[in-house]
């Protein structure tokens, strides 16, 4: 392998500054936005804001934290982690508090602890961990596929028993995505695409709670229940649509700030974006996350080694699936499930997550040149 | 080496590969996410817009002042006032039952009624619409709301149009009243006037009179502006994003009458049903018309007060008026039919005349009785009138002569006189509820009562009894007929109708809808004029104590029984029966007689004479007719001395 001569280069010259600045941007993009629907006269969210401006800070060390530890640190630390997320997520099922007919949290005093909101991030460590040990880039069969699926599907279990059907599907997606990268037998994928579409009936008829069907076929149809179910869709694309091109302006989103739009600081908040900020804002918005997400590729074929390469693509992976979703859950592309998007919306442990993400691919970056 | 270079190699591929992958992912992600974005919010921006300002702007109605009503010289009618009355708006209510409580006390409304109307109202139209609580308040009660506004939040006082009748119960019958539209009425409103108005429930509306008549053309055509609200419906605090392309819409006020009536006239009209002498205050109706139609002045009593109306009436309230047995609400002079009694009797002595079964000069015996068959017909008079003609039997109202002319004419023919004058039919002046009054014949008789006409029947329909019912209106139409010696006017009410820039949009022409110059000579209706004057200015005249100075006045006096009376009780006072069965008085009058003007129709219920019951008012009014006429041309005259 070829040897660089640029270990003598400067701590601040190593970081990725693109990475960085694209990180930046979204943040100060999601903090406008956040300040344009929590600061109307009298309103009562204003604290919103100046908590976000805590987890931002907050984020912004860890970021720096992680981007100056080896990444290493995270793989070797990954089954220990694994384990502790394990027995939170036990804990949830026997002490978490009720919110909405699921449990999902475990009451820490100061804020709510999501155990299965950390788990997407240590499953990423588990499968660079597990998949890195891999010799070649050649095709998984089955026998090598046993151990990251088993690592997968026991939280994933736990997780649907909460029931949060959004969270083990996003999982599940993240977690494939970086097994199909690490590369699996056509004849695997063909048949395990079979058995999702025989069992998927089954699962409509046994495995789905009442409200979990409606979400789906609200989505299949957002008109049959325009005041339940489908109403978030419905004030959503109305919300987006009706920004137009340019956008009503700061704090003009009628829908935004006239509360027509469910959940705005949150699950919706790009519903807010795209009324004020119009196509263009949108677009640019877009743009600059599939770039945070080019950047952290990148990062993964710079590697000099295969656990940052998985590390890498896994982070990325999570930041693409999560952005994604969401977006075409707010135009109405896909159903409604409960998954922030990241940097923009309202919520600590969303972006701690993903500070946490960007971190590894920071740190991974930085250490291309350590050798 | 060359395994190493090879394997690297591989890798290489690997990594190539997959970066392929990769990039293919994450442009067809972001055309995905894109062109999503292109098509929600280029193609269907302007579309979604619209559907966001749907969600944000809620329609407030501007209501639009209705039109204005003016007597012929332009003094006002009927009047819009600014009123205040007491809103509650639901959203910004903290605890709407201590606020009930406390409204209670000061505008004595119960606090459940207050409770009520206010979660009914949220539920209609949101919390952000104001609920009307009291119409027009006092000063009193505004000074004491106002106190409370620092402490109960969503109680305010707001302005608002009240219809206003300045001469209360005076003319209500004429003007009528506006209340709230009732739920069966809008679909059918809608329908009649659905070319430009819309009329949605709380609407006030025309419910009697000229402003149920002429509601097309005093409406006013509401306008309309827009709130910003949230998804609470609750009233946005700073209008966000102005009103994009929606555009408010200004009231246009609704058109004003300018009526027949003289206010002057119509107020001495009214004023002389009260009276001092032993009977007190008439119940009944007057009319008074012009020659050429034009009524001056247009009286029902009892009556109620208009205003009470408008500034919503309880429903107690509504019940007493419309379960009072004087029935005020009753529009009398076209509402309520009577027999006419001896004011009949023109119309039969023209027929006799016509159809020559006498002349002006034939003397007919008139005794105190005639017996005809087996029953015994009597006049007032006990003495009798002895031989008289025609003039004498008119001034004298006297019954057997015309028991006489009866049995030579036959009903049929005396209904066909009837007819001649539209008695029978409504006389369609431009007013709801008229009643048709009824003249009948024999072919009537046997098709309904399954009998044959008899012979002594036409003895009483002679003298206007039996089955014959009229309305004072047509009454004033009959003698007016006899003042123009056969033309019959139609009577009307509307001179003018002008926009609010003061533009005619219509004017009201007198029309003669008949002329029975070929059926009824002149001559004859100039007798019946000069009998007609002999009944005011004749020494025996039934009305001679009712004169006016300087004024001749020609008229016939007329007394409807309410009951048949039986031998034994013909000659009893009729003021010592009780109420109900007493006879109601008539006086229609022309003046003055030579060259009459004016028509007066006068009845009054239960009065007992005519000429004791009616001819007083009749007198006062003709004598107001001339004082207030002889002022005008005096000040005219003074005026152009100047």
């Amino acid at each position: 392998m070829k040897i660089h001569n640029k270990t003598r280069l400067s701590t601040v010259k190593k970081l990725n500054w693109s990475l960085i600045i694209t990180t930046v941007t979204l943040i100060i993009i999601g903090l406008i936005n956040l300040y344009s629907i929590s600061h109307r006269t009298h309103s009562t969210t204003t604290h919103l804001f100046y908590l976000q401006m805590i987890w931002v800070a907050l984020g912004i060390t860890v970021f720096f934290c992680i981007s100056f530890i080896n990444y290493h640190f995270f793989t070797r630390a990954a089954y220990f982690l694994y384990g502790l997320n394990l027995t939170f997520l036990i804990m949830v099922y026997f002490f978490g508090s009720v919110f909405g007919g699921s449990k999902r949290w475990l009451d820490l005093g100061l804020f709510n602890y999501q155990p299965s909101e950390t788990l997407k991030i240590i499953l990423i460590f588990i499968l660079a961990r597990v998949l890195s040990a891999k010799r070649s880039w050649q095709s998984m069969s089955i026998k090598e596929l046993i151990r990251p699926l088993l690592f997968i599907c026991i939280p994933v279990f736990f997780i649907m028993y909460q029931p949060d059907l959004g969270t083990a599907l996003i999982i599940l997606i993240i977690t494939s995505s970086i097994v199909i990268f690490a590369k699996v037998n056509k004849n695997i994928l063909l048949y395990s695409l079979l058995l999702i579409l025989c069992i998927s009936p089954v699962a409509w008829n046994f495995g789905l709670k009442e409200y979990q069907k409606n979400r789906i076929l609200t989505f299949i149809s957002p008109g049959r229940d325009p005041r339940g179910t489908g109403y978030n869709t419905i004030q959503s694309k109305i919300a987006i649509g009706s920004g137009q091109f340019l956008g009503k302006g700061f704090q003009k989103g009628t829908q935004s700030q006239l509360e027509f739009l469910p959940e705005r600081h949150t699950d919706f908040i790009f519903s807010v974006l795209s009324e004020e900020h119009g196509f263009i804002g949108s677009i640019i918005t877009i743009l600059l996350f599939l770039f945070l997400i080019i950047i952290g590729f990148h990062t993964a074929f710079q590697s000099k080694d295969k656990v940052g390469v998985f590390l890498c693509v896994g982070m990325s992976f999570y930041i693409f699936w999560h952005m994604f979703i969401n977006i075409g859950m707010t135009m109405g592309l896909l159903p409604v499930v409960g998954i922030p998007l990241p940097l923009l919306s309202y919520g600590g442990s969303g972006l701690l997550s993903t500070m946490v993400a960007l971190g590894v691919i920071s740190s991974v970056s930085y250490r291309r040149y350590l050798f | 080496m060359r395994e190493t270079l090879s394997r690297m190699e591989e890798e290489l591929q690997e990594i190539i590969q997959r970066w392929k992958w990769v990039s293919w992912i994450l442009v067809a992600a972001g055309l995905i996410l894109g062109s999503r974005l292109w098509y929600l919010q280029i193609i269907h921006g302007e579309n979604l817009r619209k559907y966001s300002e749907i969600n944000r702007l809620k329609e407030t109605k501007i209501q639009a002042p209705r039109g204005l009503i003016f007597d012929r010289n332009n003094n006002i009618l009927v009047d819009n006032l600014l009123g205040l009355e007491l809103t509650i708006t639901p959203q910004y209510i903290n605890d709407l039952k201590k606020t009930a409580k406390k409204i209670s006390s000061i505008i004595q409304i119960a606090p459940q009624h207050i409770i009520e109307k206010v979660q009914l109202g949220e539920k209609k139209h949101g919390p952000f619409r104001p609920v009307v609580i009291k119409k027009h308040l006092s000063l009193n009660e505004v000074a004491r709301l106002k106190l409370l506004q620092w402490d109960y939040t969503g109680v305010d006082i707001q302005e608002a149009i009240i219809r206003h009748y300045p001469l209360k119960e005076n003319g209500a019958h004429l003007f009528g009243y506006l209340s709230e539209i009732a739920k069966d009425q809008i679909s059918e409103f809608n329908r009649k006037y659905g070319n430009r108005f819309h009329f949605q429930p709380g609407d006030l509306i025309g419910q009697s009179g000229l402003e149920s008549v002429w509601e097309y053309e005093l409406r006013g055509e509401d306008g309309f502006s827009f709130v910003e609200v949230d998804v609470h419906n609750r009233k946005s605090i700073s209008n966000i994003a102005g009103l994009w392309s929606f555009k408010p819409k200004e009231p246009i006020p609704g058109r004003n009458l300018t009526l027949t009536i003289d206010k002057n006239l119509q107020e001495k009209t009214y004023s002389s049903f009260f009276r001092n002498d032993k009977m007190g205050s008439r119940y009944g109706s007057a009319i008074v018309m012009k020659k050429n139609g034009e009524i001056l002045a247009w009286v029902s009593y009892p009556s109620y007060d208009p205003n009470i109306f408008s500034i919503g009436l309880s429903t107690s309230s509504w019940m007493k008026l419309a379960h009072n047995p004087t029935k005020p609400l009753r529009n009398r002079p076209i509402q309520d039919h009577y027999p006419p009694g001896s004011i009949f009797k023109p119309i039969v002595a023209l027929a006799a005349l016509q159809e020559e079964v006498i002349t002006t000069d034939t003397l007919i015996e008139s005794p105190k009785e005639l017996v005809f068959g087996r029953r015994t017909y009597h006049d007032y008079r006990k003495t009798g009138h002895g031989s008289i003609n025609l003039t004498t039997a008119i001034e004298r109202s006297a019954n057997v002569f015309f028991y006489k002319l009866g049995i030579n004419l036959s009903i049929d023919t005396i209904a066909k006189y009837a007819r001649f004058f539209n008695l029978g039919e409504k006389t369609n002046i431009k007013m709801e509820g008229e009643v048709t009054g009824f003249i009948p014949d024999s072919k009537w008789k046997i098709k309904h009562l399954g009998e044959a006409w008899q012979p002594g029947e036409n003895l009483v329909h002679a003298i206007g009894q039996g089955f014959i019912l009229v309305t004072p209106l047509q009454m004033a139409v009959v003698y007016n007929t006899i003042a123009t010696s056969g033309e019959i006017v139609q009577p009307f009410i509307v001179k003018k109708i002008t926009d609010i820039n003061n533009q005619e949009i219509k004017t009201f022409q007198p029309k003669v809808v008949k002329n029975i110059k070929k059926q009824v000579s002149a001559q004859h209706f100039e007798t019946i004029r000069k009998a007609l004057k002999q009944v005011v200015h004749g020494r025996e005249g039934t009305a001679k104590w009712w004169k006016v100075k300087g004024i001749e006045i020609a008229g016939k006096t007329g007394t409807a029984q309410v009951i048949s009376l039986s031998k034994e009780n013909i000659h009893e006072k009729c003021k010592k029966r009780p109420l109900e069965q007493r006879h109601h008085g008539w006086f229609v009058a022309m003046a003055p007689a030579d060259n009459p003007e004016i028509t007066v129709s006068v009845l009054t219920e239960h009065s007992c004479s005519g000429a004791s019951g009616s001819a007083p008012i009749v007198r006062d009014i003709i004598h107001s007719y001339f004082e207030n006429k002889k002022s005008i041309q005096h000040t005219s005259a003074s005026n152009k001395d100047r």
